[in-house]
């Protein structure tokens, strides 16, 4: 596998739940138990709604829509000079909460708000699987 | 308890924009400070009090310590504030709430900056790298998060390229009047739709500059105001909000936090956006300037982009906004500028870019990506 030259998220106690189920090709929501604020990527120690630390996983559907996105044709993002032009989309997810991702064999020229996308996974180290999307 | 009209702002200074290699951040200030002292006829000995925005290009613990040691004062009050660009305003209503507290009676506020030639801890622009994770997504600076809400606001709205140039070609205009600029170039459409595009639909010239400078206010109570050297420039209103979230967790981009804030300060100033003859509207990208103008109610949420068609946002139009060229061709300081133009403008002081009988103006201060706000409603 050709070395991955990007920035790695960083996998730690409150992360691990979410990245050890891209690993297995699952998108993970965080909910808190205590008031049922969704949570999406990036994970958090705490329940932004009620502040309860009582925050669990649950399955996501893997599907949204595009809300916006950017096509970047200048970088100084380590890694990523190789890339331009490449996507970056802010993707709301059914379920309500929006999160960043990249896209998996996706033309710029296809992208519209508003359009369809469902998760994908790349097993990008044997460590990491980053959760990407493609339209549908 | 309304502190309308109690308190002006009497004294302002500024440095020339740009590259000031020979000079530090503290250099900056201090410049600043005593430019503005000299244009209210106070000198150190009469502040008590003295705030400071940290700058980007350093960190130095008791930021506003080591400035007060530089201009030899012992205040009552001192600080630094760090709500990123909305600094600047939001100290102007810390100080009129100190003031009125009692604690003290004559508040300097100030930032300097040296981003261009100081060292930067970043290694690169300072905020090009911001908090959380997404470098993990190549989503990196300011200019790709922009990006991101100009394209919801042209999916919604239909808001085009040559809108938001529109506002680039105004600023430039604009700075040209204004020796002190760090841009002296006119730009047209076709050289704005022409320049290279960072993120798809944000080009450079969509951005603002990067500066060297430094800024300073001072700000005291109406009565003393008026025994001073300048006409006082009167706070008749005032405003803060933040939707400090970042992007991906606001669910509606195109609500800035620029509304709340301006109902706050246009109720307590008792005028509607119709009543204001001159805005300084935060600039750091055309699409900031654009929202927020919809944002303060000039005209209707979307109707943005033919709002800053046709002229009537440049000098001689409806509403003239950044007369000094803004953060498009002033300078890219995140700091002063703005409410510096924007009590000249009432001053009467701004020569060939003066807008006629200006008589209530708004200054409109942003941090973050459209995460803090500050807005002062300013009269003469």
């Amino acid at each position: 596998m050709t070395e991955y030259k990007k920035v790695l998220p960083t996998v730690d106690d409150v992360s691990k739940g979410f990245w050890d189920a891209c690993k297995k090709h699952q998108l993970m929501l965080q909910k808190c138990s205590d008031c049922g604020q969704l949570v999406a990527y990036p994970p958090m120690k705490v329940c932004p709604g009620c502040l309860s630390t009582k925050l669990g996983w649950i399955k996501a559907s893997g599907k949204g829509v595009i809300y916006t996105y950017s096509v970047i044709h200048r970088t100084a993002a380590p890694g990523w000079k190789d890339e331009v032009p490449y996507l970056v989309l802010i993707v709301a997810l059914d379920e309500g909460p929006h999160m960043y991702g990249n896209t998996l064999g996706v033309k710029a020229e296809d992208v519209a708000c508003g359009k369809k996308v469902e998760v994908v996974f790349d097993e990008v180290t044997p460590e990491i699987s980053l959760p990407k999307w493609k339209l549908v | 308890m309304s502190l309308k009209d109690k308190y002006a702002i009497v004294g302002v200074g500024d440095t020339k924009y740009g590259k000031h290699p020979g000079l530090s951040h503290y250099d900056l200030n201090v410049i600043a400070i005593k430019a503005a002292l000299e244009d209210c006829g106070l000198t150190n000995k009469d502040v008590d009090c003295l705030l400071t925005k940290a700058p980007v290009s350093g960190f130095q613990f008791g930021y506003s310590s080591v400035i007060c040691e530089l201009i030899g004062i012992e205040p009552v009050v001192t600080g630094t504030i760090d709500v990123m660009g909305a600094t600047a305003g939001v100290m102007v209503q810390t100080a009129m709430g100190m003031i009125e507290a009692g604690l003290c009676k004559v508040a300097v506020l100030t930032y300097g900056d040296n981003p261009v030639t100081g060292v930067n801890p970043y290694g690169g622009v300072a905020w090009e790298k911001m908090w959380g994770d997404p470098g993990m997504f190549g989503m990196y600076g300011a200019p790709a998060k922009y990006s991101l809400f100009a394209r919801r606001h042209m999916h919604e709205f239909g808001t085009t390229p040559r809108q938001l140039g529109a506002i680039k070609v105004a600023c430039c205009k604009h700075a040209l009047l204004n020796p002190k600029a760090q841009l002296q170039k006119a730009v047209t459409i076709e050289e704005y739709l022409n320049s290279p595009i960072i993120a798809d639909p944000i080009r450079t010239f969509d951005s603002c500059l990067v500066s060297d400078g430094g800024g300073a206010v001072i700000v005291t109570s109406a009565e003393r105001a008026r025994s001073l050297k300048k006409k006082p420039v009167y706070v008749m209103g005032y405003g803060q909000y933040a939707r400090a979230q970042q992007e991906y967790s606001k669910l509606n981009l195109m609500d800035g936090p620029a509304r709340k804030s301006g109902e706050m300060a246009f109720k307590m100033a008792g005028v509607t956006p119709k009543d204001i003859d001159v805005a300084q509207i935060y600039d750091c990208f055309t699409i900031t300037a654009m929202i927020t103008i919809e944002d303060y109610g000039f005209c209707k949420k979307g109707e943005g982009g033919s709002f800053v068609e046709g002229g009537r946002i440049e000098l001689g139009g409806q509403l003239p906004v950044n007369t000094a060229g803004g953060m498009l061709a002033e300078c890219g300081l995140s700091g002063f500028q703005g409410i510096i133009e924007g009590t000249r403008q009432l001053r009467g002081e701004c020569g060939p870019r003066q807008v006629k009988d200006a008589e209530i103006g708004l200054v409109d201060n942003e941090g973050g990506t459209m995460q803090t706000r500050s807005t002062l409603i300013l009269r003469r």
